[in-house]
């Protein structure tokens, strides 16, 4: 057994853990954006754990953390997108008071 | 205990403490400092890992981003500095048992997993970054491409749908100026 993988892969869960609840738990948008940053963060640590503890020779491994780096930079961009235009119309970027879409 | 692993472990149980409370502390400045040093952490962690370029990357992008998250914050909130002390969680209950569930199935895996045998050889710093540049500009260059060509997307979207439309401003403009021209046209013919 590989105990720093084992650590690693165990903080990366924790934070996983902790950015589900913050996600599915907070009704402010940004807040929710932050719940989703502590997950992908957790899979950063993951891809850079699997890449050092068991392949550093194949650097795929390291391309697929930017691509990751990538999607938290679009998500940020997107939602404040997102944000804005619902400040906006409504003045409170509250979850709970956007049920338009429900039917 | 080897020193890498005393500060992989700081350095993730700093992460871990700054993550949790990002969501126990009622002000939003606070929470979105918290997730930048837990951010910050993380990339510590990839240094540690010996994984510079990265570890690197990410405590610059991450300082940035929760910059302007900080800004966000304070633009959007009502109460951005927590004195009120309102709660702003729902369905608080289930949310705690899919995130215990989310984090004792993947520490479960990570413990009982067997990952093979551990590398010993890693390349340095500069050699690191020049087979990522190889790597990123050959075998896994369409992916790379595709990855930039996202981010603009993204970009370009976002400031779309931020952009204040213009149809509100349109009524406002268009009687004042075009109205008493007409009616003077009329008089004179």
């Amino acid at each position: 057994m590989i105990i720093e993988l084992s650590v690693a892969l165990s903080f990366a869960a924790g934070l996983f853990g902790v950015g589900l609840y913050g996600a599915l738990s907070q009704t402010n948008l940004v807040m929710i954006m932050m719940g989703v940053e502590l997950m992908l963060a957790a899979a950063l640590i993951n891809l850079v754990a699997f890449w050092r503890y068991l392949h550093p020779d194949a650097m795929s491994g390291q391309m697929f953390v930017l691509i990751v780096m990538t999607v938290m930079a679009v998500e940020m961009a997107v939602g404040f997108g997102v944000a804005i235009a619902r400040f906006r119309v409504r003045g409170s970027v509250e979850m709970e008071e956007a049920r338009e879409l429900k039917g | 205990m080897t020193v890498p692993l005393i500060f992989l472990t700081f350095f993730g149980a700093a992460a871990l403490w700054f993550a949790i409370v990002v969501f126990r502390t009622h002000s939003m400045v606070r929470s979105a400092l918290a997730l930048l040093f837990s951010q910050t952490a993380v990339g510590a962690m990839f240094l540690v890992m010996q994984a510079e370029f990265l570890g690197v990357l990410q405590i610059m992008m991450m300082a940035t981003e929760m910059s302007v998250m900080a800004i966000f914050m304070v633009m959007f909130m009502m109460d951005p500095g927590g004195l009120g002390e309102m709660e702003m969680t729902h369905q608080k209950k289930r949310s705690l048992w899919a995130g215990g569930i989310g984090f004792a199935a993947a520490l479960a895996l990570a413990w009982a997993g067997n990952w093979g045998p551990e590398a010993t050889v890693i390349p340095q710093a500069a050699r690191q970054t020049e087979l990522l540049g190889i790597e990123l500009l050959g075998r896994s260059m369409f992916i790379f491409e595709s990855a930039g060509l996202t981010i603009l997307t993204a970009m370009i979207a976002a400031t779309m749908v931020a952009i204040a439309p213009e149809k509100a401003k349109q009524p406002k403009t268009v009687p004042q100026k075009t109205a008493p021209q007409h009616k003077g046209h009329s008089h004179d013919h």
